[in-house]
């Protein structure tokens, strides 16, 4: 499901940097999003979530995490905010409570998907 | 949750949705006969449709109180009309007024001049009410100032800006007073000649209930704006030096006819339903929402109080909550859609103290209902006692 694909260098005048976590050499850019989804793993989520403040990452947690992984590299995109909810079966309300960091900077950034930039 | 059907559309500061089914008939019956090159051939079709478009320019130029039709120039949106106001009127080594209160389709023109030292830039403050103070305008007015640009209304705190006495300054001091009317063309009246305004800049997709794509400018006839594109118009084309004859001289190449025929039809939607109406419809709601999300423990909105005149457009935050998940659940789990972020006014964020993450803005438009304001404010009630 998650082919290979190279990780493209690391920018640094967009704040991008190089962290080593887990074993694995892994790209951030200035948000801390993950630059290649490909370089995610489960022990590298616990981490994250670790160093976040979550000690354990619960049957919910890993359910959203799944789930945002699967459609992202099934659609080619991030789910819709409607399709989180449908998919998981977890409110976003919920959702936010759940991850520290909530819903952008908590679940999509521990699930290793690019940033979900918008216009802001 | 709420089970929501239908999507509570509250973000029509970015643009009016849905558009009115009349005007959108109305834009593909008239193109449908007249979707030809306006005024460029001798063919009948394209007189037929240069007469149409100019008895458009005479409706949008009475519409915002302006005396000369051919100085109704369209272009594809407020942030390109401003540019060819901004581009067209700085004089090298001069300086620019404008406000703190601007989105970027001011400020990255006038920044972008100024980093390039073209021009020197005067930002006056705003009040804590959301207002800048018109004295305020005329300490900054120097000998050297090229021209004063404001908005009329912010687009994150709605409040509208004493113009008219902003006017009355710049006419006595003789420096041109440019008004981006984004935010109140369609919902208040607008008499640039009367305020002293030499020129405004409007969008066709807003509250003025056309499609995107078509926006514009009105120009007093003292304002002269240079050219900074250039190409076909139509008239003079022996010659390779662009036309000075108004409109085209601002129009290179062919306008969006579509576009036009779809802003006529919206202004003549507001004239059928009143733009006092629709405004005090609005006003109603907006006034509703304000006032009971300031009653909610947690939330908090700005402007914190409301002062007249004000267009229905606020800003809020949940404490804790990133806004951009705000928005998210009201649209996940509500179907509220509501805009987070900056909303292309950085300093106003900064100033707000909501910089850099903002916060998000509740916009209602002709097409809200009490039903919806329920259901937001229960929605905001139900978020912030999760918290």
């Amino acid at each position: 499901m998650e082919g290979t694909a190279q990780t493209p260098p690391v920018r640094q005048e967009l704040g991008e940097r190089v962290r080593h976590i887990a074993g694995r050499e892994i790209t951030f850019d200035g948000e801390g999003f993950f630059w290649d989804p490909h370089q995610w793993s489960e022990d590298v989520a616990m981490a994250l979530a670790e160093e976040a403040g979550l000690k354990d990452l619960g049957e919910a947690h890993w359910a959203i995490l799944r789930f945002l992984r699967g459609y992202y590299f099934q659609n080619g995109r991030s789910p819709l905010n409607r399709q989180i909810k449908e998919g998981t079966g977890i409110s976003l309300m919920e959702m936010e409570a759940l991850f520290p960091g909530g819903i952008k900077y908590g679940a999509r950034r521990l699930a290793g998907l690019p940033n979900p930039r918008n216009c802001i | 949750m709420v089970s929501c059907k239908k999507t509570i559309y509250l973000d029509n500061a970015a643009t009016a949705f849905p558009k009115p089914r009349e005007v959108l008939e109305e834009m593909v019956e008239v193109y449908s006969r007249l979707g030809v090159s306006p005024g460029r051939g001798s063919y009948d079709l394209s007189m037929e449709a240069e007469e149409r478009i100019m008895d458009i320019r005479r409706e949008v130029c009475q519409f915002f109180g302006g005396s000369d039709p051919e100085r109704v120039i369209f272009s594809y949106n407020a942030t390109d009309g401003l540019n060819m106001l901004i581009q067209g009127l700085t004089r090298p080594h001069s300086r620019v007024v404008s406000s703190r209160l601007e989105h970027n389709s001011v400020l990255r023109p006038l920044h972008h001049l100024n980093q390039q030292g073209i021009l020197g830039l005067d930002l006056i403050p705003f009040g804590s009410e959301g207002f800048i103070d018109p004295m305020a305008v005329a300490e900054a007015i120097r000998p050297d100032t090229s021209f004063v640009i404001l908005t009329h209304a912010s687009n994150v705190l709605g409040t509208v800006q004493p113009i008219e006495q902003v006017g009355a300054i710049c006419r006595e001091r003789r420096v041109p007073l440019l008004l981006d009317v984004t935010q109140t063309a369609g919902r208040l009246p607008i008499h640039m000649e009367a305020w002293g305004v030499s020129a405004v800049a409007f969008t066709g997709h807003k509250s003025l209930l056309g499609p995107t794509g078509i926006g514009g400018l009105v120009l007093s006839p003292g304002l002269d704006v240079e050219p900074t594109r250039f190409g076909g118009t139509g008239r003079d084309s022996l010659s390779l030096d662009h036309t000075q004859v108004y409109p085209q001289r601002l129009e290179p190449g062919t306008i969006n006819v579509a576009g036009i025929f779809g802003l006529s039809a919206g202004l003549r939607f507001i004239s059928k339903r009143g733009m006092e109406n629709i405004y005090s419809k609005e006003l109603g709601l907006g006034r509703r929402l304000h006032d009971g999300l300031n009653s909610i423990r947690g939330v908090w909105v700005y402007p914190a109080s409301l002062h007249d005149p004000w267009v229905p457009i606020m800003l809020c935050n949940v404490d804790g909550m990133d806004p951009e998940d705000l928005s998210s659940i009201l649209d996940g789990d509500f179907g509220i859609a509501a805009r987070a972020g900056l909303h292309c006014a950085p300093l106003v964020h900064e100033d707000l103290g909501t910089s850099p993450k903002g916060g998000v803005r509740f916009s209602l438009g002709p097409f809200n209902t009490d039903e919806d304001v329920d259901q937001v404010l229960e929605a905001m009630v139900r978020i912030s006692r999760a918290r």
